[in-house]
């Protein structure tokens, strides 16, 4: 990384950056940022280990949620790069927590999709936020991908064999209707979550002069 | 904090990887059993003894949830626990070889070898930033929770009736505190040469030797193993 003299304070609002040098301001909002997004994810979705049933509850629940400092997160964000960023030490913490790598490649691309939805935007569309957070979110997917990569292994296992009528329904019922519906929904609460990072930024950190 | 040297933490990312891709990818049911002895064997190493113990209960009802039980009882309901705990049995065995990662190397430790790899300025300083910060965004987290069980706040009641008011009851403060610490944070560690262009030195800078060779063979022979000993193509 180059070291040409970079402006701590950036009152440019107008022009989209594409600079790929990253201040040591930024560098710090991206792991402060991480660190908050993921101390919420996992304080809800810790709610979901103590019971499966709670899953439904806690998994569209920590979406929405997180989606309040990923919000203000983005209004720090001044140009290029830097969501990407975000993303690879979200996923690479996930990938030390057992996630599957492919997951974390999941992430990534995310990531570049939401930068490319914040570039059109010009870095300063609330929308842009919005739509980029929801496609940032449908990260979420990747934790069930083996199964959806490799159902033969799921579905011949010992599980399976005891109950072949189950098996069937279950292989029927988790295909690519199933796979989209998921999708749907991660995406339905990435925007409900966008929505009401957006609202409370409105409603509370910019009076308090933190966005 | 480890008090006698350990494996290089470039090995220990690599290995933490490797588990991870051969547990999780297609047909990587039969490297767990593989994954939870090294796991185990680390924990024990590293005299983590309650990690030792907990990893193999817990792998081991998983299992017993995912080939036993639908076996003595077959019902559906079963069946949808019996999958996820297959899916769970595999998380649980690449966090045991994560978290190993996790409690023996230091923040410093991991950027020094991120150093050594040469990966982007960028990822490494904001890695080091958020491993200081995390701690002291779950110690605020947990004070926003004393203060709001103080007030009342946290019955299951309130909560559901107002579900936005309770999250934004505790997502706000939590956000505005771990800000107000993170700009004294920041402000030290860039006085200290945080994101300076020059490459920093270390104080036990990351170097290959026996431990990881032996590391590497045992991790070979036991991947040769469960590749071997896999009841035909899975």
């Amino acid at each position: 990384m180059s070291s040409n003299a970079t402006t701590p304070v950036a009152p440019a609002s107008e022009d989209p950056r594409l600079r790929l040098t990253m201040s040591a301001r930024d560098l710090v909002n991206i792991g402060i940022f991480a660190a908050i997004y993921l101390v919420i994810v996992f304080t809800i979705s810790f709610a979901g280990v103590v019971s499966p049933l709670l899953i439904v509850v806690t998994f569209p629940l920590s979406i929405i949620v997180a989606g309040i400092p990923y919000m203000l997160f983005l209004t720090r964000v001044k140009h290029a790069g830097m969501v990407t960023i975000f993303a690879v030490l979200v996923a690479g913490i996930y990938l030390l927590a057992g996630h599957p790598w492919i997951s974390t490649v999941v992430t990534v691309v995310a990531a570049l999709l939401a930068e490319a939805i914040l570039l059109a935007g010009r870095y300063r569309s609330r929308w842009a936020a919005i739509l980029a957070y929801a496609v940032f979110s449908l990260w979420f997917i990747g934790p069930l991908l083996p199964i959806l990569i490799d159902p033969d292994e799921y579905f011949s296992s010992a599980t399976m064999q005891a109950t072949p009528e189950y098996a069937d329904k279950m292989r029927d019922f988790l295909t690519d209707q199933v796979l989209w519906m998921y999708n749907a929904a991660t995406f339905i609460a990435g925007l409900l979550g966008g929505l009401l990072g957006a609202a409370l930024l409105r409603k509370h950190f910019r009076k308090a002069g933190l966005a | 904090m480890p008090s006698r040297p350990g494996l290089d933490p470039r090995t220990k990312i690599i290995a933490v990887i490797a588990v991870s891709a051969a547990v999780m990818s297609a047909g990587g049911g039969r490297f767990i059993a593989a994954g939870l002895l090294l796991a185990v064997g680390l924990a024990v190493w590293e005299r983590a003894w309650r990690r030792a113990v907990v990893l193999p209960l817990f792998v081991g009802a998983s299992a017993a949830l995912a080939f036993w039980v639908p076996l003595v009882r077959p019902h559906p309901a079963l069946g949808a626990v019996a999958t996820g705990s297959f899916l769970g049995l595999r998380f649980a065995v690449a966090l045991g070889v994560g978290m190993h990662l996790i409690a023996t190397t230091s923040p410093t430790q991991l950027s020094a070898a991120f150093r050594a790899w040469r990966i982007p300025r960028g990822i490494t300083v904001s890695t080091s930033v958020m491993l200081r910060f995390l701690p002291l965004v779950a110690t605020e987290a947990t004070a926003v929770l004393d203060a709001m069980r103080l007030r009342g706040l946290t019955g299951l009641r309130a909560m559901l009736r107002h579900p936005i008011l309770a999250i934004e009851r505790f997502t706000v403060p939590l956000i505005a505190s771990s800000l107000r610490v993170g700009e004294d944070l920041a402000a030290s560690a860039m006085l200290r040469g945080l994101g300076s262009p020059h490459r920093p030195t270390s104080m036990t800078p990351p170097r290959f030797g026996g431990r990881d060779a032996t590391f590497a063979l045992v991790v070979a022979a036991l991947a040769a193993g469960s590749v071997l000993l896999s009841p035909g193509p899975a």
